[in-house]
């Protein structure tokens, strides 16, 4: 068990170090970003003492070690626009977006854990046919859509709650809903088709043959059993929970890093860019070893395997 | 009827159907206290919905359209679902034909036999566990206190189908129902199994429902035999009766296949001609006719009903008188 531990992260590790690689070559392949940097009509020298003040008149693999080691000690470099460092920058926005995520994957598990069960358990009923279609307008309905809907009628007609932008939790309600829709249809269609795969199975029949009820086999056997692919599921979604979050934050003006990014990028701000697609990529490979930890906690033939 | 040779398990008239068609059609048979009743057949004749059926426990597509099922005094089929939960695993017991995959893989072994216990028992954890493990060593699996905290898919085959026995029996049920007990096992494990029933029987006058297709099974075990045929009783007798003078051509057909040892080596094996009728071309007549050699035309229009040829030995066919000449010409 210890083993399978340090080799996960041992491969997490290799993980983000292609990250940062990947960030890299991109970024210097993508033009002389000092170009990006200097203000229209500089002349030659103004350029060339910049390029020199960045270090990209280096050659490409000293640049690559001084970013390395620019990393390792937490230097992300600084934001060209607002004259700070770039990971403060992003720290500072990532409590919000943090807070949204966790909105989103609460609508997310919280309704869709329970319309997935309840699809299996009631298949071919008309409670199934219903929910389904619950599924299938939050799987299809685009967030930018969805959160402007959201907005023409919970805020602008019925005045129950704020348009945009952020505050006490009623602020948080729409962003959520508009954001965690597409990852309840997910998270829906997967509990269900991992739960009718196992009602399936032969280890079910034998427990009510013990004189179980459906609920009791359900809840002590066929849950776990079931968790495996939902947990596969939630690591992914976390990751498109982020991606999403980019869309959302610009529609219901909420400054977190998602908002930070397209700004970012408008701006040519690129540092801030760059910590961004890192943090990101960070959190991706986080949730995944964080998953193969909880598949080891739940399945003993994965926790005991050598 | 006195109490004494009333049945234990006394199963009548037992009908299954799966969209319209009656894949299970009037099926009766009687168990005596510690007696091993098999029912044998093909592949598809009913005979595994049927020991479904025993306690309930049809899949979604198959319906029990008639038929009653009684256990001592109690009709297990006419049960509400409630009623009939407490009765599985306590008063009647099942084990399946793929012991690995009835097993939740995620429980250990002692908490899914303990689990057992508790449903039907108001024991501590503790004590369930204690029970568990001599329960273990009841079905002779080697170091019980080992194996109680181990999952299924660290044993084999044979050793999960001990513990199946052993969830089946905790609760000290009168009648163990085991469909292809032994199919999935290799032949050695198979006898151990085998052993294994027959002494629970004697130990505790445990009456055994045996689905097989093996006749080498039954021979070993069984005390009465039905032989099912597409859905319905083809015939029913005690069973060295039904081994010397079979009374119905499918089960002289079915014995003259099973391959022998005192035979010509490389003799062909005796096969039966054609294949089980699907329940939507079930005629009017009997079932076997298309493939048994006495058919007429009487067959092909009415089903037989079960003569009682001799004491305890019933068929289901018009021409019994004739069947001698199948098994004289098989040996």
């Amino acid at each position: 068990m210890l083993g399978y531990a340090l080799w996960r992260l041992l491969q997490a590790a290799i993980s983000v170090f292609g990250v940062i690689t990947i960030v890299f070559v991109v970024m210097h392949f993508s033009g002389d970003p000092t170009l990006l940097l200097v203000p229209q009509g500089a002349s030659a020298e103004q350029i060339e003492t910049l390029r020199h003040q960045l270090g990209f008149d280096q050659p490409v693999w000293v640049q690559y070690l001084a970013y390395l080691g620019g990393l390792l000690q937490g230097d992300f470099g600084q934001s060209v626009v607002q004259r700070a460092p770039a990971f403060g920058i992003v720290l500072s926005r990532l409590p919000y977006t943090i807070e949204l995520a966790i909105g989103a994957l609460i609508v997310a598990i919280g309704v869709g854990l329970p319309v997935g069960m309840l699809m299996a358990t009631y298949r071919g009923t008309a409670l199934e046919r219903a929910l389904a279609a619950v599924v299938l307008t939050g799987q299809s309905v685009p967030t930018f859509l969805s959160g402007i809907l959201l907005i023409m009628v919970f805020a602008v007609q019925l005045h129950w709650l704020p348009t945009s932008g952020v505050g006490d939790v009623r602020f948080l309600v729409m962003p959520s809903i508009a954001l965690g829709a597409l990852s309840m249809s997910t998270f829906a269609r997967m509990t269900r088709i991992a739960m009718v795969d196992e009602l399936g199975k032969d280890y079910v029949r034998a427990a009510l043959a013990r004189g179980l009820s459906m609920r009791a086999v359900v809840l002590r056997h066929v849950l776990r059993n079931s968790a495996i692919p939902v947990i596969t599921i939630a690591a992914l979604e976390i990751g498109n929970l982020l991606a999403g979050a980019v869309i959302v934050e610009t529609v219901f003006a909420w400054p977190g890093i998602g908002q930070l990014a397209i700004q970012s990028i408008q701006s040519r701000d690129f540092l801030v860019v760059q910590v961004i697609v890192l943090l990101i990529s960070f959190i991706y490979v986080a949730t995944s070893v964080a998953a193969d930890f909880a598949y080891a906690a739940i399945d003993p033939r994965i926790r005991l395997a050598r | 009827m006195s109490a004494a040779d009333r049945p234990l398990l006394s199963v009548e008239d037992l009908t299954i159907e799966i969209a319209g068609a009656s894949v299970v059609d009037g099926v009766s048979f009687a168990v005596q206290p510690g007696e091993v009743m098999a029912l044998v057949g093909e592949s598809g004749c009913g005979k595994s919905l049927t020991s479904y059926a025993l306690l309930g426990l049809l899949p979604d597509v198959a319906e029990r359209t008639a038929g009653s099922v009684r256990l001592a005094d109690t009709d297990l089929a006419a049960l509400p679902p409630r009623r009939l939960r407490k009765a599985r695993g306590k008063d009647i017991s099942i084990i399946f034909q793929e012991p690995s995959a009835s097993l939740d893989p995620l429980a250990t072994v002692g908490a899914q036999i303990a689990e057992a216990l508790r449903q039907h028992e108001a024991v501590s954890r503790r004590e369930a566990l204690a029970r568990a493990r001599d329960m273990l060593e009841a079905v002779g699996i080697p170091d019980p206190d080992r194996r109680l905290h181990q999952y299924p898919f660290e044993l084999s085959g044979g050793m999960c189908q001990r513990i199946m026995i052993a969830i089946a029996l905790i609760c000290g049920p009168r009648v163990l129902v085991a469909d292809e007990p032994t199919t999935a096992l290799d032949v050695t494990i198979q006898a151990q199994i085998l052993d294994l029933m027959k002494r629970l029987v004697a130990e505790r006058g445990t009456s055994i429902v045996l689905i097989t297709h093996d006749m080498g099974v039954v021979a070993d075990i069984a005390d009465h035999v039905a032989v099912m045929y597409a859905g319905r009783i083809a015939e029913i007798a005690p069973v060295d009766d039904l081994f010397a003078r079979p009374a119905h051509p499918y089960t002289a057909l079915l014995l003259a296949s099973v391959p022998r040892l005192d035979v010509a080596p490389k003799a062909t094996l005796a096969t039966i001609e054609g294949l089980v009728p699907s329940p939507g071309d079930f005629g009017e007549g009997c079932r076997f006719t298309d493939r048994c050699p006495l058919a007429s035309e009487r067959c092909r229009a009415e089903q037989p009903p079960l003569f009682e040829e001799r004491p305890g030995h019933r068929t289901a066919c018009w021409h019994r008188d004739r069947v001698g000449e199948i098994a004289r010409a098989a040996a």
